[in-house]
């Protein structure tokens, strides 16, 4: 196989990307695509499917097969792809507001079901894409558009809330920490099974401008100071971890498939039907 | 002796699951629901050993996603519910109608409104049917009245899908899945089913929303030399977003035109005694066999009074529907429902002849002499 | 023999009506080359609530297959006794299940009395009393052979032989305490 780039993935005559200046939409994307071509991958047996949102639209760029779904169902479109075809690589791109918060049923029952497919959800704290409204993520006493007086609901921690419901392969990284998002990346493209990588990102327009970091690296500076490794929450107290980013890996393990586990059914039933153990069922 | 003629006694939702599979189904994700759950009960069992594939999903919504994403993979696929489940499925049945996807949605009506009466019969979902996903649309409705026709009507569902690149609701009702009668099963002639048409271009060529010379773009599969780009958003031939206002107008009218512009090909009806009928009956689903025994009560009293049973319920039949209003002295249109078949007959009805429903919210079935007190009705309007 | 015989299994749920409506329906079909249709309602619960199935046998096809005029009734609850007692017609007959159904009131039709659940406890499994009552209709109607009803259990149990034993059994119970009427 010919070495892969990046730009064998990229849709150039689509760029520039629609994202605002100093989104971490376009840092994802390039690990990801960075990734596809370290692996080698296909693009003619890899799907990219996307919800709705900024990060929704990534698809664009993509040269891979792609789905563009409704907005919080991207994984429910993904699943239907994987258990119809077990041999393609199947990635779902989707927000925060997309992916935990109206998609959120969806995203613990894949996790449960343990279909073999890369979730890869950015996750900047607010929907985006309709003027910066609070997502299921967005933390407590932070200010949005619709949480003018300081947000009154508790969030989501994604990576748990994945990793209890039984996924195999829970990362969480952020657009700061580049080279160990891309690692997460690789490693849950490669993991059998459901992989799920949260990735801490930015929105200036939104997010930043309402809780006073309007500019790009003002934001970029909040998640860096703000991120610490898993080992180091360890030793902090529930105070101190309070808005903080836990950055790493929370789950990596061997869990057999869906497909593969739904293939041994069909292994089993096609070969008693052979036997003519099989009639229409009355 | 048994099942060597194929006759066989079976009940409305088996025949539909294995009509399904006869077309070439082999995707199933759904969502339990009454009075359809046999359909997904046998599903579970019969598709591995078909070597296809059950997936029973969180909800509805998935499960209309999740057929899509594996028909968009190549498999067959389809789904059924019942009156809270469709209601669910209308935003993705949506995403079908825009990226193209064929796939078949099974709807055994429940009485309704909301979680009603989960076991009773209705049609209070015939207009949900046609305008239940938003926007500008053309759909394939059919409706099924014998536990045959939930075979042989399944098979010509999947085709339409596959010939059209459309959704198909496959709008049955509680009598008729539950119901349990004869069928004679035959063999399928392959030839009998359709399979969407595939590209024949070179693969850097392709555009999966192109319009070919059959009025209908060819579907590639994932995973196959060709990239198929498929959208929910307005989009252009390659499947790009494109906001141009001639982009939008040229696809939003082809998902109506696909459909209208092939209506002789789509719309099936049935005729019974309706050569020299002076009344007649405008059915469809279970209420055409409430219609059926009322024709023959009042053929023994010397009545001439006919039926055309809508069998495609949409795209909407205009010319059978007007054919008859111009034929005879008046119509009954018996639904389980407050009046919605009827306003698609009252609307081509040019001669204005009389039209009076039998309609029927109660959960019981339309019983045959309410369609003959009315056809008496009817006849007093002449004189 | 009537062209058309319209039949009701009433009860409540979880005596096994529609079973014995499928086998009912089943022998006429498969066996005796009939057409049959079988409808059933219920409530929402799986047991205990009133159950009716409609079995229409006919040698043409049915249209409207619920039952309009009932020729045989067959009641396994005093709730299903009550509901058919004054409606249905002197050319009917309703038998019922005499072990359960036990304030007996007069009627047009004839009706007849059977201790089905007592003669199925017997047997050693009291779900068979649907069955009992089948071969009790088989005989006093003459709708179908017993021979077409017997068939059908063995296709029905064809995988489970202690079960097809049983219902056999029970058919031949129902056919031995009744006479042709």
């Amino acid at each position: 196989m010919p070495k892969m780039k990046m730009e064998d993935y990229l849709i150039e005559k689509k760029l520039p990307f629609f994202w605002c200046a100093g989104c971490g939409d376009g840092i994802v994307l390039s690990s990801i695509l960075k990734s596809f071509a370290n692996l080698g991958y296909d693009r003619k047996n890899t799907v990219v499917v996307t919800g709705i949102g900024c990060w929704g639209k990534a698809d664009d760029y993509i040269n891979t097969h792609t789905f563009h779904g409704t907005h919080g169902r991207a994984l429910a479109f993904a699943t239907g792809i994987k258990l119809a075809n077990p041999k393609l690589n199947v990635i779902v791109l989707m927000g925060d507001g997309d992916g935990a918060t109206i998609g959120g049923n969806h995203l613990i029952h894949a996790a449960r079901r343990n279909v073999d497919i890369t979730a890869i959800l950015v996750n900047n704290f607010n929907y985006g894409m309709t003027g910066g409204q609070y997502s299921g993520t967005t933390p407590e006493e932070s200010y949005t558009i619709t949480s003018r007086y300081g947000h009154i609901e508790p969030s989501f921690d994604l990576c748990n809330l994945v990793e209890a419901a039984g996924a195999p392969y829970v990362a969480r990284g952020s657009v700061y920490h580049v080279v160990q998002l891309q690692k997460f990346i690789e490693e849950g493209l490669q993991k059998k099974g459901f992989s799920f990588i949260e990735v801490i990102s930015t929105c200036p327009t939104h997010f930043g401008r309402l809780n006073g970091m309007k500019k790009a690296p003002d934001i970029m500076r909040w998640i860096k100071d703000n991120s610490v490794s898993i080992a180091a929450a360890e030793k902090l107290s529930p105070e101190e971890l309070e808005k903080k980013f836990v950055l790493g890996k929370f789950a990596d393990r061997d869990i057999p498939d869906y497909s593969t586990k739904y293939q041994a059914i069909i292994d089993k039933c096609t070969a008693k039907a052979a036997k003519g153990g099989v009639t229409i069922e009355r | 002796m048994k099942g060597s003629n194929k006759v066989r006694f079976m009940q409305g939702n088996e025949a539909m699951a294995e009509g399904a599979f006869a077309a070439g189904a082999r995707f199933y994700a759904g969502y339990p629901i009454t009075p359809s759950s046999e359909i997904a009960e046998i599903s579970a069992r019969r598709l591995p050993q078909l070597g296809g594939v059950y997936v029973q999903m969180e909800d509805e919504l998935g499960s209309m996603a999740a057929i899509i994403g594996a028909s968009a993979a190549g498999k067959k696929s389809f789904t059924a519910t019942s009156g809270p489940g469709f209601s669910l499925m209308q935003e993705n049945l949506g995403v079908a109608v825009m990226a193209e996807v064929p796939c078949v949605i099974i709807n055994v009506q429940r009485s309704g409104p909301s979680t009603g009466l989960a076991t009773k019969p209705a049609q209070g979902d015939f207009m949900q049917s046609r305008w239940g996903t938003h926007g500008d649309h053309g759909i394939i409705v059919i409706s099924p009245s014998t536990v045959e026709d939930c075979y042989y009507l399944m098979i010509k569902a999947f085709n339409f899908s596959e010939k059209y690149r459309t959704p198909v609701v496959f709008l049955a009702d509680e009598i008729i899945g539950h119901l349990q009668e004869r069928v004679v099963i035959n063999d399928i002639d392959p030839e009998d089913i359709v399979t969407r048409e595939l590209p024949s271009c070179d693969p850097e060529d392709y555009k999966p929303f192109e319009i070919g010379e059959s009025g209908i773009a060819p579907l590639a599969y994932y995973g196959s030399e060709y990239i198929v780009r498929l959208t929910s958003s307005t989009h252009d031939e390659s499947g790009y977003s494109n906001s141009k206002p001639e982009n939008a107008d040229k696809f939003i009218r082809h998902y109506t035109d696909k459909i209208e512009k092939n209506k002789k090909d789509i719309t099936i009806v049935r005729k019974y005694n309706l050569e020299d009928a002076d009344y007649a009956i405008i059915t469809f689903g279970c209420t055409t066999r409430s219609a059926l025994e009322a024709v023959e009560i009042l053929k023994a009293e010397g009545k001439k009074v006919g039926i055309l049973q809508l069998v495609t319920l949409w795209p909407f039949a205009d010319d059978e529907v007007l054919e008859v209003c111009n034929q005879v002295k008046g119509v009954v249109v018996p639904e389980l429902n407050l009046g919605q078949l009827i306003r698609e007959v009252e609307r081509v009805n040019k001669k204005n002849i009389p039209i009076v429903g039998v309609n029927k919210v109660n959960s019981l079935s339309i019983h045959p002499n309410e369609i003959i007190d009315k056809i008496r009705e009817v006849e007093k309007c002449q004189r | 023999m009537k062209d058309k015989y319209q039949i009701v299994l009433s009860g409540v749920g979880g005596q096994g009506l529609i079973a014995c409506g499928s086998l009912v329906a089943e022998a006429a079909i498969i066996y005796e080359d009939k057409y049959a249709t079988l409808t059933s309602s219920y409530g929402v619960e799986t047991r205990g609530t009133f159950t009716k199935s409609d079995i229409i046998i006919s040698g043409k096809e049915i249209f409207y297959p619920e039952v309009i005029k009932e020729d045989i009734v067959l009641s396994l609850a005093q709730v299903a006794y009550d509901r058919y007692i004054d409606k249905i017609d002197s050319d009917a007959i309703l038998i019922y299940d005499s072990s359960l159904v036990t304030q007996i009131k007069d009627s047009k039709a004839k009706q007849y009395g059977f201790p089905f659940t007592d003669l199925a406890r017997e047997l050693g499994n009291i779900t068979v009393a649907n069955v009992i009552a089948l071969g009790a209709i088989i005989k006093m109607s003459g709708i179908l052979s017993q021979e077409s009803v017997l068939n059908a259990i063995k296709d029905k149990y064809e995988e489970k032989p202690k079960v097809m034993e049983l219902n056999t059994k029970a058919l031949e119970k129902g056919l031995e305490i009744a006479a042709i009427i």
